[in-house]
């Protein structure tokens, strides 16, 4: 036999659960533009019907209903998009860091213009091609001497520059490092709370959200990886557990950083800090030192930055430079400021030589032109940063020795050669001065010309830049793609909200009404029965 | 696919930040009048560039230096002509002297002419242009002759080296004469007229033997000044090739990173409208919801 009051229950259950989800839809409009937020769902459960099956059941028609209580909240989320945004993500920051890179040394370097170190060049070389047609001119060799310092200083701007980027770009690793560390705190932190939720049988959405969204942030510095293990205790089914994150290599190896014990600390050694910590002024990273939370050191080598698979601090340390010597400093701009110093010294060297060949205005051979500051004859390090024109020239200009001949002050051969220096062909590292003495030079560039040496340059950095620009834009188009897709079953859709609004408003109702409808037949029961005859 | 007001806003924003990108690199383009404003942009155009702007600069220092063989075969010609009617004037003496109606005074007196246009040669072999002594081979700091014949001191520098301007990769021209030869030629025979005249035993005849002197100097002249009329040929072949250079590298410059206006201007206003309508598309989609009807 059903209890009179059954209905009056039923009807309650059915207020009760449709104003839960009512309010589920206003958490999702509310939330509709919070970033990472998605949407959820009450899950409607039917309650135990009555009787239940047992020995004393009453004999009575059953199963009946006894109505809805909402079984869970539930987010909606496909995790396989997380994993595919995640991959995108991290390529997006290796390339956009990269493109970025690039594109500030393109900035730099200024090239094709009217005023980069090609346009200092061509006006030395017209100076010279000047003097050659007036040796004896002392404005046209004014003109050679300030032209010289020019071009000198056009190599050390560039060096200087270039070297400002890439301490910026040290910082940026080091800013990098403190926000993933940062991140990974967070998680493990989410990691907690969530260990102290589920296992009551709840579902922690909003800490799930800000989990995603961290790991969302986390993935553009490194491609990571993540796991879940279960929290225990009655967690739900659906509960999503704690996220233990690794970083990922291109083998598949992988390096845990979060666990459900605690997360690591990342830091690189020695530390990029060109500005406060002058122990590292050139400016490498050897190694990225992960420290696990129980004190214990894993170590990326240098050799293995290549392996990592992709990410913005990957892509940041193969711009600032890594490996193990500080002498033998590879990534983009090291690599370009050695090719700097490289032609600054292949330059200045022949130059020199050539200088050195000529008379000046006293019939006394040449001095060097060009003096620099360098620490290692056969790579030139240091000449683009300390060349300039010799203080013996800058003190008189009689000395620019323009002449082949002594005691021809009208001879401007040697300024003709002088000008032919750019155009000098290399082979294999040694140069035949353009005089046709016969003097060999050895220098850092192998072959070619000092002109197209830099051409080279400017073409490397122009398809290197190119290509950076080109894989992110295809990252990106991805990772928008993904994200499209993940926002389509993710994002809250006001329509939907509203719908749902309406339909959870009308069974509210109804359920009321279902309450009046009983309130009038209890009515009829006790109010208006038993009382015939009176 | 469910699509939601924040994918659509997202869209947008997308959409219309990449439709200004568009906007921004086609007005760069317009405003610098290059294809291209960094390598990365198209790197075969950036590495031509340089090539094409360094080939643009060398003829137009070629250009200049031309100018300068210009300047030393000018004035060279000048000096020569100078010198030229001087040697007329001497010819026309030596006539005039070679009379044997002329006194030794008259002679004496044409001798003291002589030595002044001797004196004359003597600046003339030292003509200097643009501060250069143009005559005294590559030493043009000092000139040919230290002081004038006759007197204390006089000398011969007499540096006979090439004055060599380069107008071409690798060509060079050499843009002096020999001046030694020609002017200390021209003084030695003016010397021996002067001691000729000089002479009270001279006949006509021992002095009109030296007129063919003088015409052996007045030849020398000429040759040498067609020597200059020559380099001048070649300077003005060298020129005109020059500029048809400098007409083909600009050209090889401006068809490697100059735009066509038509078609960048074409392709701005295309974009223009393109953008127009997803700013109205935009403003239309984003507006309306569920929200909007339900009473």
């Amino acid at each position: 036999m059903l209890s009179t009051f059954h209905g009056l229950e039923v009807a309650k259950r059915g207020m009760f659960t449709q104003q839960a989800a009512l309010y589920v839809t206003a958490h999702n409009i509310a939330n509709a533009n919070t970033p990472g937020y998605s949407r959820q769902r009450v899950n409607f459960v039917e309650t135990e019907p009555f009787p239940p099956a047992s020995m004393n059941r009453p004999q009575i028609p059953g199963q009946m209903g006894t109505g809805v209580e909402a079984g869970s909240i539930q987010r909606i989320r496909d995790s396989f998009l997380d994993y595919q945004y995640r991959n995108e993500a991290s390529k997006l920051g290796y390339w956009s860091a990269r493109s970025e890179a690039i594109a500030k040394m393109e900035d730099i370097m200024n090239e094709p213009s009217e005023f980069g170190l090609s346009k200092a060049m061509t006006q030395f070389w017209e100076s010279l091609q000047d003097l050659s047609a007036n040796p004896e001119n002392e404005g046209a060799r004014a003109v050679v001497r300030q032209r010289g310092v020019a071009v000198a200083e056009s190599f050390n701007y560039l060096y200087t520059s270039l070297s400002q980027i890439r301490d910026d770009l040290g910082q940026e690793i080091k800013t990098g490092l403190l926000e993933v560390n940062s991140i990974l705190k967070q998680i493990s932190e989410l990691n907690d709370q969530i260990k102290a939720v589920e296992p009551n049988g709840y579902l922690p959405n909003d800490l799930y959200d800000k989990r995603d969204a961290l790991v969302d942030e986390l993935s553009k510095y490194f491609q990571v990886k993540v796991e879940t293990v279960p929290s225990g205790g009655n967690a739900l089914d659906i509960a999503e557990g704690i996220y233990e994150i690794s970083l990922v290599n291109q083998d598949g190896s992988t390096i845990k950083i979060v666990t459900k014990d605690g997360y690591s600390k990342l830091s690189v050694d020695p530390p990029v800090d060109p500005v406060n910590d002058p122990t590292n002024p050139d400016g490498y990273v050897s190694k990225i030192q992960i420290e696990d939370a129980l004190g214990n050191i894993t170590t990326i080598r240098d050799s293995e930055f290549g392996n990592l698979a992709s990410g913005r601090i990957k892509s940041l340390i193969e711009s600032y430079g890594y490996g193990s010597d500080p002498n033998n400093v590879k990534g983009y701009y090291p690599e370009m400021l050695a090719d700097l110093d490289k032609m600054a010294y292949s330059f200045a060297t022949m130059f020199n030589a050539q200088h050195r060949e000529g008379y000046d205005l006293n019939n006394s051979n040449g001095v060097d032109f060009f003096e620099m500051n360098v620490s290692d004859n056969t790579t030139g390090k240091g000449a683009a940063a300390s060349i300039k024109v010799s203080d013996v020239i800058m003190s008189d200009l009689g000395k620019i020795a323009a002449s082949s001949n002594s005691g021809e002050s009208g001879n401007g051969n040697n300024a003709l050669y002088l000008s032919m220096i750019k155009d000098v062909q290399i082979t294999n590292g040694s140069a035949a001065l353009p005089s046709g003495s016969g003097t060999t030079v050895s220098v850092p560039i192998t072959s070619g010309t000092v002109q197209t040496f830099y051409q080279g340059l400017v073409g490397k950095i122009g398809v290197d830049g190119q290509q950076a620009e080109r894989m992110k834009t295809n990252a990106e188009t991805l990772a928008t793609s993904v994200d499209n897709k993940r926002q389509s079953v993710s994002s809250v859709s006001l329509d939907e909200e509203m719908t749902n609004m309406i339909k959870f408003q009308h069974a509210y109702n109804a359920a009321a009404r279902i309450i009046t409808a009983i309130d009038e037949m209890l009515d009829k029961i006790i109010n208006n029965m038993g009382i015939a005859g009176r | 696919m469910r699509v939601t007001q924040f994918m659509l806003a997202n869209n947008m924003l997308r959409n219309l930040s990449n439709s200004y990108e568009r906007l921004g690199k086609y007005q760069e383009q317009l405003v610098t009048g290059k294809k291209i404003s960094r390598p990365s942009d198209d790197p075969v155009v950036a590495m031509k560039g340089i090539a094409y702007r360094e080939d643009l600069a060398r003829v137009k220092q070629y250009q200049r230096n031309i100018g300068e063989v210009h300047n030393w075969i000018d004035s060279a010609d000048d000096a020569l002509d100078k010198a030229g009617l001087a040697l007329q004037r001497v010819q026309e003496l030596v006539v005039q002297a070679s009379t044997d109606t002329a006194t030794p005074e008259d002679r004496k007196k044409i001798a003291d002419e002589i030595e002044q246009i001797q004196k004359h040669i003597v600046d003339v072999a030292n003509t200097k242009v643009g501060g250069k002594y143009i005559f005294n081979g590559a030493d043009t700091k000092n000139p040919l002759f230290i002081g004038y014949p006759g007197e204390m001191g006089f000398a011969v520098n007499g540096n006979q080296s090439d004055v060599e301007i380069e107008v071409f990769d690798g060509i060079k021209l050499d843009v002096n004469i020999d001046g030694k030869t020609l002017f200390t030629g021209i003084i030695g025979m003016l010397d021996n007229l002067k001691t000729v005249l000089n002479d009270p035993n001279s006949t006509g005849n021992t002095i009109s033997s030296h007129l063919s002197q003088v015409e052996a100097q007045q030849d020398a002249l000429l040759a040498a000044r067609s020597e200059l009329g020559a380099k001048q040929n070649r300077v003005e072949m060298m020129e005109n090739r020059l500029s048809t250079q400098e007409v083909i590298a600009t050209k090889l410059m401006s068809n490697n990173e100059d735009i066509e206006y038509e078609k960048t201007i074409t392709d701005l206003i295309t974009q223009e409208s393109v953008h127009r309508v997803a700013l109205s598309v935009g403003a239309r989609i984003i507006q309306p919801t569920l929200v909007d009807f339900l009473r």
